[in-house]
């Protein structure tokens, strides 16, 4: 050992002796299952890493990932903003790891610096990986923002293709959707009625003018046509809008959605018997909260999502994770692939982890994580497109089945 | 150093939104108004910065104008109604401000990029004072150059006839306005001031949050706003910071390790609180021990 | 001709489903108003303890596999206790003149109640059982809920019996003496404290039918619906008119179908601004509520 010490270069400096993370995420409030969640995937992933050898800094020594914590940012921005700068000022952590929420995301993302290298601003300059914040337009909010998100635009254009030749007798659609969650309603006007429609699916709600398959066209319309099939995400009496959507008699019925409100409207949809040949939802209801909440209302629809137990690494996952108290769904999954992502941006670079280096660490770390294009996830390669920011992952179609979420469709295969 | 001083802004904002609500309380009012005057002031400020690209001394005024305004035409019709009424009316008109908002869409393109209100979306990038270079440090100086400007019109309210006025109202409305005071009067300027104070605290909000949205702006809020003064007590301004410095400072911040049992433990305190010092934890015994305190 | 028919329709059977799930509403205003009128004060806690009650009947159903009617006794039994609770923790100590720390405690009963909801089911909404869940009558072009009927006939079994209490029995009558001069009331030998711990406890018992109503009614549980339910309650009781039960009632009605009518013409953005704007004109117009009581409390 003495030898191995005194060979070593005089202006080498060693490595830190572990490789620090702080993560965050909903541990209180309404959703608190997302931190919990999150919070077992990723210190699972890590012991995971630690347990094959750890992390290979700059000088060519392995060390352990530590999560120094796992802070409760109850999915409220100002509280996310002070554990962002909490762990860029006072902790030796590389990365933030968190969240979940978008509306959080695009807050902690205006607080970084925008374009890095830019010495007039004077935002925070420490690398934000999120583990999902699904919303169009936070990725050029900054360079140091980086979220491990499904593309949904990619998803349901997909989806509609497959449910073209898997359901031939599907032809007309309508849906509602929450207005009062940005992510929901935004996603259902922009992007899964637009791929519908794309698919040659005839909408049977209100007349829209503008409808289209260019995404985003006639949003605006869509909205204004069909202001009375819409709901807002505590609310407690869907008959109206329950009501209209079964005036319509369509085929399909898209219900986009979190789990409370999704829940509800769909027992509506059972009570009204309006029994529609397909049912789709918002990728954030396929979780255990939907089946939780309304097992046999659901049964049958089809949302696309980032995870499903399908290949030996995810099935691996999910049974460690669940032994540490947590669910693996779309959300955590990615709580799971930060960790490989990290490991994997850490050894593209020469990180020292040593409180000397720190800036000089994150920035390199920034960097790399912005220049890989692709990464080993848990269902097939995540990928990033290096000039928007955006990121891409794998993603199945699962769909209740007798009470239990199944996969429909693997598009991969 | 960055994460203390983000504290301390937070402190200082959530003790201006406590110290909107004192001057009203005082009068015996309960309003949970403020959180609809704090949304109007962060909107107001937060366009007039992104959208008007004003500096952000005049548009932090300006929301300030513009909620002052807004709580004394609110003012009138909302202080005729009586006392626990009035508590519905004004989580009536906080709801109302805030569906106004998630409906507000006032989108601009500048460089390219599409910026504003976007409804239910919010309003993102609020960056004045990162795009501007301000140090934290400075951003500090500057938010808490106005926090000791209002804790020092509060205290010079207390120490004046103005607030012998607003707790005279408060203690008994019937003799105080057979000695001449106009109540109407007194309670609309009451109103008044706390709106703005919380336009004021609310265009700030927004350039440390850098992002608004319907979500911020809840009954919540506005019952946080009443908490602050209840709890730190209606006899002096200190009471407030104070009680703001406990709930943000060791509650939400210093035991983040315990995740939701922050909330259990501040129910608790808050039901323990009042039940063993209603009046505040600064009220007019515990001042008269600290003041004897201080003499000996 | 032809669209005016349909649209009389569906107005029709939106208003009637409205005021079916009005009924939810009403209960909520009964409670608020029963306390407002025995002590002059708002508990704030009180729809969180309605929907905490619903929880542990949905708890206790499901660990013992009980038949749903037992959800509903054991919502109302375990609120009872809430109520009783509440009124010890944030009312019984607090001088009676002080409104503000009495409603401070009471918002800290809401937070804690919050909180204990999201700590134990970590913030899922949870599937709650309907009597007559399949039950959809269609009579013509009108189509009728099973279980909003039973929900509706649950509320109006449960105003009877709180309106044969107040006014059949010596306890109802020492409520209302209490309300009506709490001093006088003393002075005849009625103890406030227990009466008004009573009050209290009849409210939960109130709350708890209402809050495993609600559940029943949309179909789950879920600790977003205690903010909104509170509200809701607060604006029908002040619009019935503070401390009068047959106001709340009407305006927990009015109020459902009110709310659902303009959901179905203006859409989901604009529905509870109307809501919020038919508060306003009573408050500007009639600010005593639709059955004003002589006695205004302050």
């Amino acid at each position: 050992m003495l030898l191995i010490a005194l060979s070593i270069p005089q202006s080498a400096i060693s490595a830190g002796h572990s490789l620090k993370v702080l993560g965050w995420g909903a541990k209180s409030g309404p959703l608190k299952s997302f931190g919990v969640n999150s919070e077992a995937a990723l210190r699972s992933a890590v012991a995971e890493i630690n347990a094959a050898g750890g992390v290979r800094m700059g000088d060519g020594s392995m060390v352990p990932m530590e999560v120094i914590g796992y802070e409760d940012s109850a999915c409220k921005k100002d509280e996310a903003i002070a554990i962002l700068r909490k762990t860029a000022s006072t902790t030796d952590a590389i990365v933030g790891m968190g969240t979940t929420c978008s509306g959080v995301c695009q807050a902690m993302f205006g607080v970084l610096q925008k374009k890095r290298g830019d010495t007039s601003d004077s935002g925070v300059q420490m690398p934000i990986l999120a583990d999902t914040c699904i919303r169009p337009g936070l990725a050029k909010i900054s360079d140091w923002s980086f979220r491990n998100v499904p593309n949904e635009i990619t998803m349901y254009d997909e989806l509609f293709k497959w449910i073209r030749t898997a359901y031939p007798n599907v032809k007309t659609f309508t849906g509602g959707s929450e207005t009062d969650q940005g992510h929901s309603f935004i996603t259902y006007t922009a992007i899964i009625v637009q791929m519908a429609v794309k698919h040659g699916f005839e909408w049977v709600g209100p007349q829209v003018p503008e409808l289209g398959p260019k995404v985003k066209q006639g949003m605006k319309e869509l909205q204004a046509a069909a202001k009375s099939q819409h709901w807002l995400m505590g609310d407690t009496n869907y008959t109206v809008q329950a009501r209209k959507i079964k005036k319509q008699n369509a085929d399909m019925v898209i219900v986009a959605s979190h789990p409370f409100s999704a829940c509800g409207f769909m027992k509506e949809m059972k009570r009204q018997r309006i029994k529609p040949k397909l049912m789709v939802g918002l990728t954030s209801s396929a979780s255990q909260e939907t089946l939780n909440g309304c097992m046999s209302a659901a049964e049958g629809i089809i949302i696309p999502t980032g995870f499903a137990p399908i290949t030996s690494e995810a099935k691996k996952a999910n049974s460690i994770v669940s032994k540490a108290g947590g669910f693996l769904d779309l959300h955590s999954a990615a709580a799971w692939e930060n960790a490989y992502l990290v490991k994997h941006a850490v050894e593209r670079t020469s990180i020292m982890g040593k409180p000397s280096t720190l800036q000089e660490d994150r920035r390199k770390f920034r960097n790399a994580l912005a220049s890989i294009t692709s990464q080993n996830g848990l269902i097939g390669h995540l990928t990033r497109d290096g000039s928007t920011g955006e990121a891409s992952k794998p993603y199945v179609y699962v769909q209740v089945v007798n009470g239990k979420w199944e996969v429909v469709h693997d598009p991969s295969s | 150093m960055d994460f203390y001083l983000n504290l301390i802004n937070t402190i200082g904002i959530h003790t201006m939104l406590g110290l909107s609500a004192y001057l009203l309380l005082q009068t015996g009012q309960l309003s949970l108004a403020q959180a609809g005057f704090f949304a109007v002031g962060s909107y107001t400020a937060a366009i007039l910065t992104v959208i008007f690209q004003w500096n952000i001394i005049p548009s932090v005024l300006a929301a300030m104008l513009v909620s002052g305004f807004l709580a004394f035409l609110v003012g009138f019709p909302a202080l005729r109604v009586k006392g626990l009424m009035l508590v519905v009316a004004t989580i009536a008109f906080s709801e109302f401000v805030r569906m106004f908002f998630y409906n507000l869409k006032w989108r601009v393109t500048r460089n390219g990029e599409e910026i504003g209100p976007d409804g239910t979306m919010g309003f993102a990038e609020i960056r004045y004072f990162s795009d501007n270079g301000w140090s934290n440090l400075e951003v500090t100086f500057f938010l808490w150059a106005f926090v000791i400007l209002i804790m020092g019109f509060i205290w010079w309210s207390d120490q004046s006839r103005t607030g012998a006025v607003l707790r005279a109202v408060g203690e008994d409305e019937l003799a105080a306005s057979s000695v001449g005071i106009n109540l109407t009067v007194v309670k609309v300027s009451a109103m008044t001031a706390g709106g703005f104070i919380a336009g004021l605290s609310g265009g700030l909000y927004a350039h440390q949050v850098t992002s608004l949205d319907h979500h911020s702006f809840t009954v919540l809020l506005g019952t946080f706003a009443i908490a602050y003064p209840i709890l730190g007590g209606l006899s002096n301004v200190f009471g407030t910071l104070v009680a703001v410095i406990f709930i943000q400072g060791l509650l939400v911040e210093g035991l983040r390790f315990i995740g939701d049992w922050r909330m259990i433990l501040f129910g608790i305190l808050i039901v323990l609180a009042m039940n063993f010092k209603p009046l505040g934890l600064f009220d007019k015994q515990t001042m008269d021990i600290i003041k004897k305190a201080v003499r000996v | 001709m032809e669209d005016f028919l349909y649209e009389a329709v569906e107005i029709i059977q939106t208003i009637w489903d409205g005021i079916l799930f009005g009924s939810t509403y009403a209960l909520i205003g009964i409670g608020f108003t029963l306390i407002f009128g025995a002590m002059g004060k708002l508990n704030m806690a009180y729809a969180a303890a309605a929907i905490a009650g619903a929880y542990v009947g949905l708890a206790v159903s499901m660990f013992f596999d009980a038949p749903i009617i037992m959800v509903f006794a054991v919502s109302a039994t375990f609120s009872t206790f809430m109520g009783y609770l509440v009124y010890q923790s944030c009312f019984r100590f607090i001088p009676t003149n002080n409104h503000l720390a009495a409603l401070m405690a009471s918002v800290g009963g809401l937070f804690l109640i919050d909180e204990i909801i999201v700590h134990t089911t970590l913030g899922s909404p949870m599937n709650f059982p309907a009597l007559f869940e399949d039950a959809y009558f269609e009579i013509g072009p009108f189509g009728i809920r099973g279980d909003l009927l039973f929900v509706f006939f649950i509320g109006i079994v449960s105003t009877v019996l709180l309106l044969y209490v107040l006014y059949k029995t010596r306890l109802g009558m020492a409520t209302r003496a209490v309300a009506q001069q709490d001093v006088a009331a003393q002075l005849c030998g009625i103890n406030i404290h227990r009466t008004n711990s009573i009050t209290f406890s009849i409210a939960g018992f109130l709350g708890g039918i209402a809050g495993a109503m609600t559940a029943a009614a949309v179909g789950i549980l879920s600790p977003v619906m205690t903010v909104p339910l509170t509200i809701k309650g607060l604006i029908v009781t002040v619009i019935g008119g503070l401390g009068s039960i047959p106001g709340a009632i009407i305006a927990g009605l009015f109020v459902g179908a009110f709310e659902n009518f303009f959901l179905y013409i203006r859409g989901i953005d604009e529905r509870d601004m109307y809501v919020v704007g038919l508060l306003f004109i009573f408050l500007i117009f009639r600010p005593n509520g639709i059955f004003s009581k002589t006695i205004n409390r302050d």
